[in-house]
């Protein structure tokens, strides 16, 4: 069971960069070992966004935490 | 085999580094000779740009210049790729082939990775390269060959030598003239030329306007590592421009891997020595230091250097930025201004709207 703080502190190193345009990546809810995400703000209606964050956050909650399975953006 | 293409030497970008000013002013010397050159640069450093620049800027500029990779070709394939062969040299050989040699006749032969050419092949190098002639495989007599040598290398070519991978002869007959081209983290300030370049030059083949570029996607660039160097920028820009909806290119354009490369060390690291098992160490006047220090130097970029101004930005006094100024130590110019700068107003724009 992967923790709300453990995926928060992974997110928490991209957020700056997020911000500083306007923008955020939330975390919505973790269920088990997956993580529901929206992204907010300019990039929110962007398709390119979802996917590159979306692939990208995957791969690294996946490095940095064992047991983590799924991101979901919602 | 690759071809050079559509090169023009107005399609290269100098960048504002002294290390490359440095190299540019030595490609236009050295181009006017016919001395072999070897460029030694990690992979995307840009070695093929500079051996079309050395081309096109020599007298050999209307004759062919000829890129071959030696890396392309396994041990036995890569003789007759550089030499050529005769009919019914080997099965398959149906019909006579030149090789990349004399197809460079009168010009120039750019062989990239030379430092994957196995030793056995090093020695037929060295003579052809020598003797200015080549010998086709099955072939009995000698072509006389007018070719000038530029060889490009990704690891240090005398570390070969001295570990016995790299014939010591051919390495003097290769470095006459050398060129090192310096990987892309080490010349940081030409980040923001390239990007613009390169944001230009995709967005015209789309036939769209240059984006527009958030200070937050030039401060993740020049703070990212770039393991591929240029051509891993060129890439990056390609594909923003190309999958860029609205205009503007923002931190959520960029790949993963750039936003977290950039944000290394990461402010999770400072929470992480704090909630170390092993208590770590932090100076909190170290760590103040370097805030202030990054928010002058932003706010005196921004402000043309005008100190007052800067002062009324940072809401304090001229005399007290003044103060500040000398205990940062950044009398001088700092040579990371730009970097500082771009970070600084990237720690701004959140507070910025937040207060809005």
């Amino acid at each position: 069971m992967v923790s709300r703080d453990q995926i928060e502190t992974v997110l928490g190193r991209i957020r700056p960069l997020m911000q500083a345009d306007g923008g955020d990546i939330v975390l919505v809810d973790v269920r088990g070992n997956n993580a529901h995400v929206r992204l907010t703000g300019m990039c929110a209606g962007c398709p390119s966004a979802h996917m590159t964050l979306y692939m990208g956050v995957e791969m690294a909650l996946r490095d940095e935490i064992k047991e983590f399975e799924e991101l979901v953006v919602v | 085999m690759r071809t050079p293409g559509s090169f023009s030497p107005d399609n290269v970008v100098v960048g504002h580094s002294a290390r490359m000013r440095a190299i540019f002013d030595f490609v236009k010397v050295v181009s006017k000779s016919d001395s072999s050159v070897i460029i030694t640069g990690e992979s995307g450093t840009g070695k093929e740009v500079i051996a079309n620049l050395l081309h096109h800027s020599s007298s050999r500029r209307h004759q062919p210049f000829v890129a071959v990779s030696c890396a392309l070709f396994s041990e036995n394939l890569i003789e007759t790729e550089l030499f050529g062969h005769e009919r019914g040299a080997f099965t398959g050989a149906i019909k006579d082939k030149p090789g990349r040699f004399e197809m460079a006749q009168g010009g120039t032969i750019f062989l990239d990775d030379i430092d994957d050419v196995p030793l056995s092949m090093q020695v037929k190098l060295l003579r052809a390269i020598q003797n200015r002639t080549v010998e086709r495989v099955g072939a009995t007599r000698s072509i006389s060959v007018n070719v000038r040598v530029i060889t490009g290398s990704k690891r240090d070519l005398r570390r070969m030598v001295a570990e016995g991978n790299f014939r010591e002869d051919l390495y003097y007959r290769l470095n006459v003239l050398p060129i090192v081209l310096p990987p892309l983290r080490d010349r940081r300030e030409d980040i923001p030329v390239l990007t613009d370049f390169f944001f230009k030059r995709f967005a015209r083949t789309r036939g769209i306007d240059a984006p527009a570029v958030s200070p937050a996607v030039r401060y993740a660039f020049s703070r990212y590592r770039w393991p591929g160097n240029v051509r891993e920028l060129e890439n990056a820009c390609e594909r923003i421009v190309q999958t860029c909806t609205c205009g503007t290119v923002r931190a959520g354009c960029l790949a993963a891997g750039v936003l977290f490369g950039a944000a290394d060390p990461a402010p999770g690291a400072v929470a992480a020595e704090l909630t170390a098992a092993e208590p770590v160490g932090v100076s909190l006047d170290d760590r103040l230091l370097e805030v202030e220090s990054n928010l002058i130097a932003w706010a005196l970029k921004v402000s043309d250097g005008n100190k007052s101004r800067a002062a009324e930005l940072l809401s304090i006094k001229r005399s007290t930025l003044g103060d500040r100024i000398t205990r940062c130590g950044l009398q001088e110019a700092p040579p990371q201004a730009d970097v500082a700068g771009d970070m600084a107003a990237v720690e701004e724009l959140p507070r910025l709207a937040a207060s809005a």
